[in-house]
């Protein structure tokens, strides 16, 4: 994926009412992209590109960059082709284990994360930003809204897989600003040929 | 909880029943009251399924009370599947039924001299035993539905599915939900097979007319009850995580740190996480008109279970924990929910440890008997378990059973029982409690609790190598302790973090029964418990050989960080040094 493409990518925008928007939040687990400034620490970055407040931030307790758990957000830098993990905290030994700077974060020193770039390239790229549990319904919505990029057959596997009730709540699809019926989603989402959506989405009850 | 209920099943003439006083157990109940007896009574080298092995159950310290989370029971015996001694515990009914009706804890003594199957009666009139070979080879749920159908739906249940009549060393004992429903296992170590060799296919328990168990103190008790509920309910994880999507919200940032054994321990990832993940289950559930949110038991305030149902919104099983979900999703290549629950039903209804089963269908397909990912062949592997055909019972025998059977090198298990669902190469500490806890491979025996609080063994500096070893053997003392209580151990993610709730917890046993419980005494009580294992295991024949992981664990790496076990052996030696 090249940050040149996403422009050319079908832009399909949701606008829900009710409380099974939550469905689009799965979506946040197996990761979406979005377009974000480099070369600043994933604490910047969480507060500057995903909107998380300090509140917010305070309840993200597991950060995974590039599969390994991050204690220190401030030294943790962001990269073009970055994959971020965030999930609230965890149950068990395991889930005390995988916390940030917990007491049993020596259990897994073997794959904690260590900071190697010692200067900063600022710039601009594409992160791959994954969601997880009690995190989805506080981040998802702004995310959502802003817009992510996900495959196209993982948005026709996820609007395929929809019940009935899931449409009843659907007051609108656009595909780049004009209007689109449900059964037109497969054919659109494969329009560029390049692989990928953009999609956003906007609910009045986005928390539900 | 003032007696002992012993029940020799081979004494001439049939079963006979004492009711004895505690004599020296006073003090004791959950997993110290089994290992206590067990480690005193059985002799260390007898036959797992002999008439010398005993089968305790024993509700804990808190059961029968209106203490919260307080339902867990501990199940003790020697275990025909490590030959070490082994306590598995569970959630459900029972705990607190047993514990109302006066008991500290059920013996199963002996061997009957035939065949004949037994259910056991007891209430508050006292206990009746009979023969009822109608109930052979019922799987769960149809036995509780003629014992509801017997003694009506006040009643809760203890029993073994055909696995344990059929003694697989894979077997469970199994206990009933709110819903009567023989939905919560004590899973681990076959203990269902030493059931099925005492010849008793159920205990059914009715508490009517018994009260709830008084506390010494009723004001202070309530109080300490009220502070603790509360800690509960306002910590992240035990307040809001587990209740919205139970313990299975683990699946995707285990498979996010490459931590998530897959293909039988090959890989530290599965492409098909998402699609199994809590989150997904629990939107699933919602959708299909289930429970995501439940308890196993009256009392419990977590709620980390909930019910599943088939795609027309009809009960399937309870909600699948995340070691369920593992063992027959990501070991074995496995993405499709809906299969896994039913896998989850069959073990259930069966009466098989889920943990041991998953690991077995995945060593089964290392060895070419399916392909990883085909849901049907795992879903078959089950009831030829079931059914107790001859590769049924290689099966029920559990992985390394198999694995023997098969020729199979990649048998991820320790002193014979298989691993959890967390590789000990990405997450090494945590195969240092697989190593050396004196139950085998075991998540849950230093699965969490205060050290920070306990200050077990003095302050611990986590950054040394050797921090590790510490902390694993502060974690399997505290996890002792409170498996002693009757606690579910779950509550240990609130008491971890907040030393107000820990407080609370002691508050509790003090007022109820009049002591003077500090951190130090819980301390004592988890070595005394782990000293009695460990002492049971060494006059069975273990020594440090026992206390290792299999040796690939060391060479094969693991990806996606290509990491080897690291901790030493000399190390892991020193953990039961205090
Ligand atoms: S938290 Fe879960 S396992 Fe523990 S008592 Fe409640 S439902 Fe049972």
């Amino acid at each position: 994926m090249d940050i040149k493409d996403i422009e050319s990518y079908p832009h399909i925008a949701f606008d829900m009412d009710g409380p099974l928007v939550s469905h689009f939040f799965l979506l946040l687990q197996q990761g979406v992209t979005i377009r974000s400034r480099t070369g600043c620490s994933v604490a910047a970055f969480l507060r500057e590109e995903i909107g998380a407040d300090g509140e917010t931030i305070g309840k993200i307790q597991s950060v995974i960059l590039d599969g390994s758990p991050v204690d220190d957000l401030e030294s943790a830098v962001i990269k073009d082709g970055s994959v971020l993990a965030l999930s609230a905290a965890m149950p068990g030994l395991v889930g005390a284990t995988l916390r940030r700077g917990g007491t049993y974060s020596s259990f897994r020193s073997a794959i904690t994360y260590h900071e190697t770039q010692e200067k900063c390239v600022k710039g601009e790229g594409l992160i791959q930003i994954k969601i997880f549990n009690l995190l989805m319904a506080e981040l998802g919505p702004g995310l959502l809204k802003k817009g992510v990029v996900i495959g196209s057959e993982d948005f026709i596997l996820f609007t395929t897989g929809q019940s009935r009730d899931f449409w009843k709540v659907c007051r609108g699809i656009t595909l780049d600003g004009k209007p689109l019926g449900a059964g037109e989603l497969p054919d659109s989402a494969r329009l560029s040929g390049k692989g990928q959506v953009f999609l956003s989405v906007s609910s009045d009850k986005a928390g539900a | 909880m003032d007696k002992i209920l012993r029940i020799d099943m081979g004494a001439d003439g049939g079963p006979k029943t004492s009711s004895v006083p505690l004599g020296q157990y006073a003090g004791f109940g959950g997993r110290a009251m089994t290992s206590a007896i067990v480690s005193k009574e059985v002799p260390p080298l007898c036959h797992p399924l002999g008439a010398e092995n005993k089968l305790v159950i024993a509700p804990g310290l808190l059961s029968g009370t209106a203490s919260a989370m307080s339902g867990r029971i501990s199940v003790g015996g020697k275990s025909p599947l490590t030959g070490g001694i082994k306590e598995a515990n569970s959630g459900g009914q029972p705990s607190q039924v047993l514990a109302r009706l006066g008991y500290a804890a059920i013996v199963l003594e002996g061997k009957p001299k035939n065949d004949d199957l037994y259910k056991v009666f007891i209430n508050k009139d006292g206990v009746k035993i009979s023969v009822d070979n109608s109930l052979k080879m019922l799987p769960n749920y149809d036995l509780v539905a003629k014992m509801k159908a017997e003694y009506g739906d006040k009643i809760s249940c203890i029993s073994i599915g055909p696995a344990g009549e059929m003694r697989m060393a894979s077997a469970t004992v199994a206990f009933t939900d709110m819903e009567l429903r023989p939905t919560r296992h004590a899973g681990r170590g076959g203990l269902g097979a030493v059931m099925g060799s005492k010849g008793v296919k159920a205990i059914v328990l009715d508490d009517t007319g018994m009260p709830m168990r008084a506390p010494k103190d009723p004001e202070k008790f309530k109080a300490a009850n009220k502070r603790f509920v509360d800690g509960l309910k306002g910590h992240a994880v035990t307040g809001q995580g587990l209740p919205a999507y139970g313990t299975n919200v683990l699946t995707n940032i285990l498979n996010e740190v490459g931590g998530y054994p897959t293909y039988n321990f090959k890989q530290g990832r599965f492409d098909g996480a998402s699609k199994i993940s809590g989150e997904t289950q629990a939107e699933t559930e919602k959708t299909r008109g289930a429970n995501p949110t439940h308890g196993c038991h009256r009392g419990c305030v977590i709620q980390c279970s909930g019910t599943y149902n088939d795609k027309d919104g009809h009960y399937l099983t309870k909600q699948p924990e995340y070691e369920t979900v593992w063992a027959h999703g990501g070991n074995c290549g496995i993405s499709d929910l809906d299969k896994i629950a039913m896998m989850d039903f069959l073990d259930d209804n069966y009466g098989i440890d889920t943990i041991e089963m998953g690991a077995t269908i995945a060593v089964a397909m290392d060895a070419g008997l399916a392909e990883f990912g085909d849901a049907d062949a795992a879903i078959q592997m089950i009831h030829e378990v079931g059914k107790g055909t001859h590769l049924g019972r290689i099966f029920g025998g559990g992985a390394a059973a198999t694995g023997k059977a098969y020729g199979v090198e990649r048998v991820p298990v320790v002193k014979g029982q298989a691993m959890p669902a967390y590789d000990p190469r990405a997450v090494q500490g945590i195969g240092v409690t697989y190593a050396t806890s004196p139950m085998g491979a075991d998540h849950t025996a230093g699965y969490a609790v205060a050290q920070n609080v306990l200050k077990v063994g003095g302050d611990v500096n986590a950054l040394k190598p050797e921090g590790q070893v510490e902390l694993s053997r502060n974690l399997q003392i505290a996890t002792a302790a409170i498996d002693s209580t009757g606690m579910c151990l779950f509550i240990a993610f609130a008491v971890l973090d907040q030393p107000d709730t820990f407080q609370a917890l002691l508050d509790l046993l003090n007022s109820f029964y009049g002591m003077n419980l500090t951190g130090d005494g819980v301390t004592d009580l988890g070595k005394k418990v782990l000293s009695m294992e460990r002492d049971f295991n060494a006059r069975a024949g273990f020594t440090s050989k026992q206390d290792r992981l299999p040796e690939y664990f060391k060479s094969e790496k693991f990806a996606p960080h290509n990491v080897t076990f690291g901790v030493k052996d000399e190390d892991l030696d020193k953990v039961f040094n205090w």
